[in-house]
């Protein structure tokens, strides 16, 4: 009844998105037999390019690609495997309903002769916010190329990291380390008003320290995310998201790494807790010693696993990790470029709603109560504006990340309330791009539900579990936090591990260098 | 009471004085009352008529005594009562018996002493959540015994290269590695989560989270689903470390009587203490504290100024801005206060008849609490967000007169209302409040009567205290009662300035002994406890 | 404030002494009469009946009822047969015990569980990967226990199903008088025996049945006083004083392995993972610290230390559970503690249960217990003998 591959591998990942890859590629710079499985017929998992309707793609279901770690594109040198990186944050354009909104260039320079504008202090104090970012961004983005401190048997060299990381801190001097303290369980809405007082420049920074989460800008522990992003930002990837895949892809191959899509595994094999392999859905089996995980680490234990291979506190453990998706995506094709209020003929390829930080609170307000808003906070990205070849000539590929939008919502999903949802997008795009509704050719909507069945997001949440203090650093579970697990040969590799969501391939980088030890 | 505490100008002090505390709160009376056993001349300065501050009692209507701005001492630490022999002074507290929750659907649940009873009870709605009831609480007992010497020593300084604080820091550390790998677990969880996912480590049950969560937010400007509300709810819990469930009680006659059990204590040591005294200034000289200037313009100079009054007002009111820096100034800046409760008084004549539990019995001695559920909770949470009090708030009542008889004539009682939220910043400006002073009042009696119809023709006096009467009377900045929230970002070492959560200031011989210090808010003590050993160690 | 169980109209009316007790949240009679010897000597001579109602009852139901109630027993439950009940235990991920109780299997994929305390959210947090069905029953059903030699005989007159066929530990349904009830041979008396159970409504009915049927062979109701005189004599431990659950406990010393607690018989190591299992596996491997023993109490050095006072000798009427220390033969190092005794009326002696270091169980090891006369605090021997003290012939018969 079963078909056994005898042909083994030295290591097993599951899942084809970029931390996976990223993983896969650099244990086969190793040496090492890597097998990559794909639920999906096309591999990416967010960051993969998706044709929504026929002649329109869009590049990825996540827009943002300026956080990818350097020892990632240094280590399997992508950049000659074509990825180009391009200096400085894509600009930014906060909408608002009332006037053209306010352009957060890519340039400082710019984005202060802008705020200037409206207030010469907050120009002032954003040069003073910047400067401040840039002299913690060392320290902070140490945080994402270093292992977690290992809580359950901390040795010499363990106590000798967390020393070290310490003193990088009181190295910036005995103010600014205590302001860091003070600042990491703050909310946003806090921290931006100590700085500022424009409400636009508030709502335009704020939004990405709440991306992904159940968090809205008076929910304390977002000015943690902020920070992080902030400090990890810096740059942009030529094409998105979907060209990191491809040079992965690339690495990966030419390391001799092998991939199989359509390959969704069913369980993990495991006896007396050691790996065995997995099995897939058509019942195959696959032997490994090692197999790394890039899928919620939620769906890893809880799904794949055999319930009795945990024991039970880590299961409840696992059990706990919160992790409700609260975004979901809509895709337009348009048969004409996306011309914003008062912007026509800009090239604008990246822009957002919420213009005051209470919009964006009573946004997520809504979703507390199971509902989605009817204004919600749209991150909206034309890639077309950079590569035209994405649609037919002269039309535009729209792509939204709409947030707030509840996985559990209270009526459930289904395929009225996705017309809703995407009314509702629409709707709300329509105040910002007046005429936008009638030169849609197609939309495509993804709910959270949609999202965990076609990408595997448990309960639809991008970032595979909260970015909230309590589920960072230690991600997903103190004993797991190391890309270890209590299984041996069991490693995880994605979202769900530090330093989480959103594409750094740091999970994947951190992880394989847990397996190279090995 | 004269004798106590006799008003200023009829009794102006001439003695050489070692120590001025400026506020005759209970935490000033707690530090004075340290300082003067220690054999230090201490004056104790209060702005009011009575002493007590936040924690006073007074007769407001005829026969009817009430705790105007407090309401239970929960968390009031047992090593004070028995250094300062409290008990002697007339310290009497008697414990709460349960906690009782009406809902709106007619059901109810009340959770008492008997864990037997309680689980019977809780079972009704969960019998799984009624069986992990004792766990929770062993848990927070386990959490509570570590954090007990955090509160009880002052905080910790993080940024310090000291070897004395590192060696301290490294204390805590081997204190933290000492727990078992759950305990870590649960600390970690427990100081950054909100205190409804906390409770979901847990709990199933929405009856029961709801009424659970509350403890987390009173006080603060956060929804009980907001992050860092979870440590609060263990800070709720500091009473049980004693072994007793009853965390919360009343004291006789009113939270006035700890003050005035501190201020007794403090007056057989020596110190002496003045009723309408108002502080206008401290004086300075060269950067040092060298006396105050009391209304009418009387200078009494003193070795040491010790002020129990909030940060806000110590330094932008007292000191003055001009005479600190100005990066010490917009941090102080910085500090949150935005009261978010006012409290309700009523004197009724007849005790209130919930229609979920109709009649009187046990469950209106203790706490009754009107949080049927986290939806509600949040909902009283986003009025405020938006400048607003909540249409339908989260009510913590209790009914002293039934535990207390000398509160109220015979057959008639008082009822405490603590309300949340009720911001201190509407929308239409703070100074707003006394116009709508009296809605809140209505909106407080409307959300009540729906669960205990009778209560409307009940009530013979009602008094309305909003955060901005909090800060008019007792001087509490934008009606914090805790003088200044209790979040994560202030609390410890960042109480209420990172650097000066030592209870010292900027200000050489200026001290601070409020709730604005470690280890914060509640009728508890330990500020000015800390402070008056702080100071007494430093000289 | 305890709430009544369904025999309480019964029971009330009985318990003149008014000695009641709090048993998990129901009223339960300590003692109908006061002395209580008559209760004992009647259960140990001829048939006693006591309420067991406060006893939680949890049936698991489902095509994978029994591979669940395995991973979370220390015993296999597959080598239960059907129609089988077992004495089992439970224990958290580091093998320390959480309860103990019996497990009845009614049917191929239907099983009975009865604790002494609530264990719905501890099963229910196995669930996951079972199909199965976790209902909890302790408020639906009550339960009596007839003990005692003429156990059989009484309800063997009211009942429709052949109680001789009945082995040792087996469960049947049956009509009594034509009330349904479950049936099963079990017991905490360490006597031949029977537990009854019944929907709540059938209570009242059942307890009429059984008193009349059991007048002529004087049949009595007796509390739980006698109970644990009566377990202490037959060996059997008690959850809140011989061990405490695990998951209540604040520090590990007060956590027990099943093998201290001499439970070792209902571990089954070699089988699929179990909760515990692994840890088990370590202390099985190295043996346990502590072991559970029986003590008898040296009679004449106990008549000596009251001599030595000028007084005539006395027992102790009734079991304790104060928590004794326990030491060496020499009487100056502490090797354990007794956790409960009782002045056992049948075998006329002191009888303990307790906690000893590995090295002083073996039987017939003399061993010094702590015993205070006239508020002097003495000690006396103790030697350890095989329990349980007291096993009738006709428990098993």
């Amino acid at each position: 009844m079963n078909t056994s591959t005898n042909n083994a591998y030295d290591v097993i990942v599951i899942g084809a998105g970029h931390n996976g890859l990223t993983t896969a590629a650099l244990l086969a710079k190793q040496g090492r037999k890597v097998l990559v499985l794909e639920r999906r017929s096309t591999i990416g998992g967010l960051a993969a390019s998706e044709e929504f309707h026929p002649g329109y793609h869009t590049t990825g279901v996540l827009h943002d690609s300026g956080q990818v770690r350097a020892q990632v594109v240094r280590g399997l040198d992508l950049k000659s495997h074509g990825l180009q990186i391009r200096p400085g944050r894509p600009s930014l354009l906060v909408l608002d309903p009332e006037d053209q909104g306010m352009l957060l260039s890519n340039r400082e320079r710019r984005t202060t002769k802008e705020l200037h504008f409206y207030s010469p202090e907050d120009a002032r104090q954003y040069r003073q916010y910047r400067k401040f970012i840039r002299h913690v961004a060392g320290v902070v983005n140490r945080i994402f190329d270093q292992l977690p401190p290992a809580t359950d048997s901390p040795n010499g060299r363990t106590l000798w990291d967390l020393f070290k990381a310490g003193f990088a801190l009181r190295r910036l001097g005995r103010s600014t380390m205590l302001d860091l303290m003070r600042i990491a369980p703050m909310c946003v809405a806090d921290w931006l008003n100590e700085w500022f007082d424009n409400n636009r420049l508030k709502a335009a920074l704020a939004a990405a320290g709440l991306s992904g989460n159940f968090a809205g800008p008076w929910s304390p522990g977002s000015a943690f995310n902020l920070l992080l992003w902030e400090c990890a930002a810096k740059y942009r990837l030529e094409g998105g998201p979907s060209s990191l895949i491809a040079a992965l892809e690339k690495a990966f191959f030419s390391l001799g790494g092998e991939i199989r899509t359509d390959s969704e595994v069913n369980e993990i094999q495991v006896e007396k807790r050691q790996i065995k392999g997995v099995v897939l859905k058509n019942k195959e089996r696959i032997k490994a010693a090692i197999v790394a995980a890039s899928c919620d680490p939620r769906h890893t234990f809880l799904d794949l696993v055999p319930a009795n291979q945990i024991e039970n506190w880590q299961q409840q453990r696992i059990q706990h990790i919160r992790g409700a998706g609260t975004t979901a995506k809509v895709n337009l094709a348009l048969n004409s470029p996306l011309e914003f209020n008062a912007r026509a003929g800009e090239k604008i390829t990246f822009a957002r709603t919420g213009h005051h930080l209470d919009h964006i609170e009573k946004a997520f307000d809504a979703c507390k109560y199971g509902r989605f808003s009817d204004d919600p906070i749209l991150d909206i990205h034309i890639p077309t504006g950079s590569n035209p070849d994405l649609a037919p000539a002269g039309h535009s590929v729209v792509s939204i990340l709409a947030h707030f939008v509840p996985y559990r919502l209270t009526s459930g999903w289904d395929a009225e309330q996705n017309e809703k949802l995407g009314d509702t997008i629409v709707a709300a795009l329509e105040r910002y791009a007046p005429g936008v509704r009638d030169s849609i050719v197609a939309r495509q909507v993804l709910s959270p539900l949609d999202l965990e069945q076609r990408y595997g997001l448990v309960q639809g949440h991008i970032l595979h579990g909260e970015h909230a203090l309590d589920q960072l650093i230690l991600r997903p579970t103190p004993e797991c936090a190391r890309y270890h697990t209590p299984i041996t040969g069991l490693y995880l590799c994605g979202s769900g591990s530090h330093p989480g969501g959103g594409i750094t391939c740091g999970p994947g980088a951190l992880a394989a260098s847990a397996i190279a030890q090995i | 009471m004269d004798q106590l505490a006799p008003p200023f100008h009829s009794d102006i002090p001439t003695k050489r004085y070692d120590a001025i505390v400026v506020g005759g709160g209970h935490n000033g009376l707690v530090c004075a009352a340290y300082l003067a056993k220690a054999g230090k001349q201490v004056l104790v300065l209060e702005n009011r008529h009575i002493l007590g501050g936040a924690a006073a009692s007074d007769e407001i209507f005829p026969g009817f005594t009430f705790s105007v701005y407090s309401y239970v001492v929960s968390l009031f630490r047992p090593h004070i009562i028995r250094e300062l022999e409290l008990t002697r002074h007339g310290y009497q507290v008697i414990p709460l018996e349960c906690t009782f929750t009406p809902f709106p659907d007619g059901e109810s649940m009340t959770r008492c002493g008997d864990p037997e009873a309680t689980r019977h009870e809780i079972a009704r709605f969960s019998p799984a959540d009624a069986e992990m009831a004792p766990r929770f609480s062993l848990a927070m007992t386990q959490m509570a015994s570590f954090i007990k010497h955090l509160i009880d020593s002052p905080a910790p300084d993080l940024a310090s290269l000291r070897i004395s604080e590192l060696t301290k820091l490294l204390g805590l550390g081997r204190r933290f590695k000492a727990l078992a790998d759950g305990d870590k677990y649960l600390f970690t969880k427990m100081m950054t989560m909100s205190a409804v996912e906390f409770l979901n480590l847990w709990f199933e049950s929405d009856r029961l989270i709801g009424p659970m969560s509350v403890s987390g937010i009173i006080g603060t400007f956060l929804g009980v689903r907001s992050p860092g509300t979870a440590y609060v709810l263990l800070h709720h819990y500091m009473g049980e470390i004693d072994g007793a469930f009853r965390s919360w009680g009343f004291s006789k006659g009113g939270t006035g009587g700890v003050s005035l059990a501190c201020a007794r204590a403090a007056r057989s040591f020596g110190a002496d203490i003045r009723t309408e005294a108002a502080v206008e200034k401290i004086i300075l000289r060269q950067g040092k504290a060298i006396g105050v200037v009391v209304r009418g313009g009387h200078e009494i100079k003193s070795q040491t100024i010790i002020s129990a009054a909030d940060a806000h007002q110590t330094f932008f009111k007292l000191v003055g801005e001009r005479q600190l820096d100005a990066d010490f100034v917009q941090r102080l800046r910085r500090f949150k206060y935005r009261g978010s409760s006012a409290k309700v008084n009523l004197a009724v004549d007849r005790l209130p008849n919930f229609s979920s539990k109709p009649g009187d019995g046990p469950h209106l001695c203790g706490d009754i609490t009107i949080a049927p559920g986290v939806e509600y909770l949040e909902k009283a949470y986003d009025d405020a967000k938006y400048g607003d009090f909540s249409k339908h708030p989260f009510l913590d009542i209790v009914i002293p007169s039934l535990t207390d008889p000398t509160v109220a004539p015979p057959g008639k009682h008082v009822i405490s209302i603590f309300v949340q939220y009720a911001p201190y910043h509407i929308k239409e400006g703070a100074a707003q409040w006394p116009a709508k002073r009296e809605a809140l009042g209505d909106t407080v009696i409307d959300t009540l009567a729906e669960y205990c119809p009778n209560i409307k023709d009940s009530i013979l006096h009602r008094q309305v205290v909003t955060p901005w009467d909090l800060e008019q009377d007792v001087g509490l900045t934008e009606g914090n009662i805790f003088q200044g929230e209790l979040s994560l970002e202030q609390l410890g070492p960042f109480r209420p300035v990172s650097g000066w959560s030592r209870y010292q200031t900027p200000i050489d011989d200026l001290w601070m002994c409020g709730s604005c210090v470690h280890p914060g808010g509640g009728i508890m003590g330990a500020p000015g406890e800390l402070a008056a050993k702080s100071l007494l160690k430093s000289i | 404030m305890p709430i009544p169980t369904p025999f309480h109209d019964r029971t009330a009316a009985l318990c003149t002494s008014y000695k009641w007790a709090d048993w998990a949240g129901y009223f339960a009679v300590s003692s109908y009469n006061l002395p209580n010897d008559g209760e004992y000597y009647s259960l140990r001579h001829s048939a006693g009946i006591i309420d067991i109602s406060p006893l939680f009852k949890y049936e698991v139901s489902g095509a994978d009822a029994v591979a669940f109630l395995s991973r979370i027993m220390t015993k296999n439950i597959e080598d239960i047969p059907i129609g089988r009940a077992s004495y089992c235990c439970w224990c958290d991920d580091f093998g320390k015990i959480i309860d103990d109780g019996t497990v009845y299997r009614l049917d191929a994929n239907r099983l009975r569980v009865h604790t002494a305390e609530p264990m719905l959210a501890w099963f229910g947090q196995f669930r996951r990967g079972f199909d199965v069905t976790l209902k909890d029953l302790s408020a639906q059903i009550a339960a009596v226990a007839v003990q005692g030699p003429t156990a059989r005989d009484i309800l063997q007159q009211v009942s429709d199903a052949d109680l001789e066929a009945l082995a040792y530990y087996s469960v049947a349904t049956a009509q009594l008088d034509k009330l349904p009830v479950l049936i099963s041979r079990t017991g905490y008396t360490g006597d031949l025996g029977y537990e009854l159970w019944v929907d709540n409504t059938n209570a009242l009915p059942l307890w009429d049945t059984l008193m009349s049927a059991g007048k002529p062979y004087l049949l009595k109701p007796f509390g739980l006083d006698v109970l644990d005189i009566a377990r202490i004599e037959a060996g059997l431990i008690l959850n809140g004083v011989e061990f405490h659950n695990a998951a209540h406990c604040l520090i590990e010393s007060q956590k027990a392995t099943p093998y201290e607690l001499g439970l070792g018989w209902t571990v089954d190591l070699d089988r699929e993972p179990f909760c515990g299992q692994r840890a088990l596996k370590a202390v099985q491997a190295a043996g346990p610290r502590l072991v559970l023993v029986g003590l008898e109490l040296d009679w004449d050095e106990q008549e000596a230390l009251f001599a030595k006072q000028g007084l005539p000798v006395q027992v102790h009427p009734g079991a304790w559970r104060s928590g004794v220390p326990v030491y060496d033969n020499s009487g100056n190092r502490q090797i354990g503690k007794a956790t409960s005794g009782t002045w056992s009326p049948l075998i006329k002696k002191n009888l303990a249960l307790a906690s000893v270091e590995k090295q002083y169980a073996k039987t017939g090891t003399r061993l010094k217990i702590e015993y205070t006369v006239e508020y002097q605090r003495e000690t006396v021997t103790a030697v350890v003998v095989k329990m349980p003290f007291y096993n009738p012939e006709h428990k098993r018969r």
